[in-house]
């Protein structure tokens, strides 16, 4: 038995041993070469100039200022959120076929980040936020330099940021200057408008009930640009559980202060704000789950919500329809 | 070379590096060390952190080292000094760091993210375009060059001491009387398992490492029951899920970690069935010719 098994396993490990080099031959030699990408400024590409997006907010900015010049890639679709995000096969064709790479950066897309500065070699990467000037950022006290990424909620920095991809689109394709410049300034003035819309909408809540409650602190720049206190059951990570003492400072708050709602966001479980509502049903009070709110990731596509104007404008009409 | 290569090749050293340490996890009923270690290094990026206010990958990287060595140290303590079985001490362990590691998070780091996944983590697509350079000369991805560094120092580590680890693994008492210090042969298994655990956790993510520390050594164990022929076969089919999976994950546009630890998966099933030795099929058949021939025998 023991000499059989021996026989049967040599031969085995033989088989197996060819199957395995041809199968790397194979692919040594069979795999297409990556396209090739022009190093530094020359510019390679011919038809559309290919752009890849690493979130929704970044690939609407930039398909409204490209319009017909670029094709516009995003890597994480509606709905999910960049902590969550998990890299597909395809995603790498997306990065190495592009011409243009934007990211937001502020260690929003994490370790992918390293990769995309490191792609500077061969390809153009632009973190789009390295516009505005670092006295603009939320850092936390305690910690300098470690910003707050989520930049989008305030309107009047993410139209600094559709400035930077305006000019990434000029230096990537000089031809069609013009119409990029026409693009961004109509898109900016939409942009102008939305954030004086925000700031009007806002300032319609009575103040002592002007906060906003959700499930993680993501609305800090939201709240910092429109007057609405921002109050979240956990910090910006979302590995760490809400505590007990979370929950019973935000249930005595709402109680109160008398706050009417208070939010989900569409990329994160209900189940805490869930547990909030309940708390203050308990002591008595009345609130409501106000509707849900897009945070880390826009709406379907398609649907109003699915662009960067109108998930803002969704946001600010439900907050205010339920805070007031 | 093309990126696809890139990835199988650098799945296949990331399989045989798992592969050569996790054969012996497997015999040990360590099996989980992989798992264990990649919730446990949560405390390590915090502290890390905290220290050097930094979210880098190098002080990152040190950080979860330190603490997959320690992880890997004080299971291997509790079981030979507190009396607990192998699986307990794991559990234990790296329950308690993790939830140490949510703590300090929740105290000090909650205005800031940070955790293994987006600080620590790799993903295989990537690890192409990550290239290392010598002066302006591109010398192919750095992950490439950091796994082979661990795949050939793994393979001279298993050569080396493979008399004592064979020893220590089967046989204990047995290696205590011929004067092997089986404490120290361990506790440098467990000093190459954290370094290959953590070092592919940068690499190529935690999911694959888990995966290929355990599912190929255990698909070797059905097929074979010497040690040296359970370690070639276990790399042989860690590469084998490499190029599978990435084949997989393109007819799909999957994750491609989580197409090779599907693979992995399906080679075990397909041992589970057919190995010749221990296979259901190849025994169900056995007993049958052997009811047979009893039958005939009685008649």
């Amino acid at each position: 038995m023991d000499t059989v098994q021996t026989k049967m396993t040599t031969q085995f490990l033989k088989t197996m041993l060819l199957t395995c080099a041809a199968g790397l031959f194979a692919f040594g030699c069979g795999g297409a070469p990556a396209p090739a990408v022009a190093a530094g400024g020359g510019i390679a590409h011919t038809g559309p100039l290919k752009v890849t997006a690493t979130i929704g907010m970044i690939a609407d900015v930039a398909n409204q200022i490209a319009g017909e010049h670029a094709e516009i890639t995003g890597l994480m679709g509606p709905g999910v959120d960049p902590h969550l995000y998990k890299a597909t096969r395809g995603d790498l064709d997306k990065l190495t076929g592009a011409d243009l790479i934007l990211y937001n950066g502020l260690h929003l897309e994490g370790k992918m980040a390293d990769v995309l500065v490191q792609m500077a070699h061969k390809v153009r990467t632009v973190q789009v936020t390295d516009g505005i000037p670092q006295d603009l950022l939320r850092e936390p006290p305690e910690f300098a330099g470690q910003f707050d990424p989520h930049v989008w909620f305030d309107v009047s920095l993410w139209a600094r940021v559709s400035d930077r991809i305006r000019d990434a689109l000029i230096e990537a394709d000089p031809a069609n200057k013009a119409d990029y410049e026409a693009n961004a300034a109509a898109y900016r003035k939409q942009l102008e408008e939305l954030d004086a819309y925000a700031r009007e909408q806002i300032a319609t809540i009575p103040k002592e009930q002007r906060v906003l409650v959700t499930a993680h602190d993501a609305f800090g720049y939201f709240g910092r640009a429109y007057d609405i206190e921002v109050m979240g059951l956990q910090g910006i990570s979302t590995t760490a559980e809400y505590g007990l003492q979370d929950l019973t400072r935000l249930v005595d708050i709402i109680v109160q202060r008398k706050i009417k709602a208070v939010f989900v966001e569409s990329s994160i479980s209900p189940k805490s704000i869930e547990a909030l509502v309940r708390g203050v049903q308990d002591k008595g009070a009345e609130v409501k789950i106000g509707g849900q709110l897009f945070s880390d990731a826009m709406g379907q596509a398609g649907t109003p919500e699915g662009s960067y104007l109108g998930m803002v404008r969704h946001n600010v009409d439900t907050i205010v329809g339920a805070l007031k | 070379m093309s990126d696809g290569f890139w990835i199988v090749l650098i799945g296949a050293l990331v399989a045989g590096s798992c592969a050569l340490v996790g054969c012996f996890l497997v015999l040990r009923r360590q099996a989980l060390m992989g798992d264990a270690i990649s919730h446990a290094v949560l405390p390590g990026i915090v502290i890390a952190f905290l220290i050097t206010h930094s979210r880098n990958t190098l002080p990152m990287l040190i950080g979860a080292g330190a603490l997959g060595l320690f992880t890997a140290f004080l299971t291997s303590a509790l079981e030979r000094h507190g009396r607990l079985q192998a699986d307990a001490s794991l559990g234990v362990t790296f329950t308690w760091l993790f939830a140490l590691g949510v703590i300090l998070v929740s105290a000090f780091t909650g205005h800031v993210d940070l955790d293994a996944e987006c600080v620590l983590y790799g993903e295989i697509e990537y690890a192409p375009l990550y290239r290392a350079f010598w002066g302006e000369i591109d010398l192919g991805p750095r992950a490439f060059w950091v796994l082979l560094g661990v795949t050939l120092a793994n393979v001279l580590f298993v050569t080396l001491g493979y008399k004592q680890l064979k020893l220590c693994a089967f046989d204990p008492g047995l290696a205590a009387a011929v004067g092997i210090n089986a404490a120290l042969w361990h506790y440098l298994l467990m000093a190459f398992v954290s370094i290959t655990t953590v070092g592919a956790f940068e690499s190529v993510g935690a999911i694959l490492v888990v995966a290929l520390l355990i599912v190929p050594p255990n698909t070797a164990y059905l097929l074979t029951d010497r040690l040296w022929a359970m370690l070639t076969l276990s790399v042989i089919l860690g590469a084998l899920s490499s190029a599978g999976g990435y084949l997989l994950a393109s007819a799909l546009d999957s994750s491609t970690s989580a197409a090779i630890a599907v693979v992995s998966g399906m080679l075990f099933i397909l041992a589970a069935l057919f190995s010749p030795a221990h296979g259901a099929v190849p025994r169900y058949l056995r007993r049958r010719r052997l009811l047979a021939s009893a039958e005939a025998l009685a008649d």
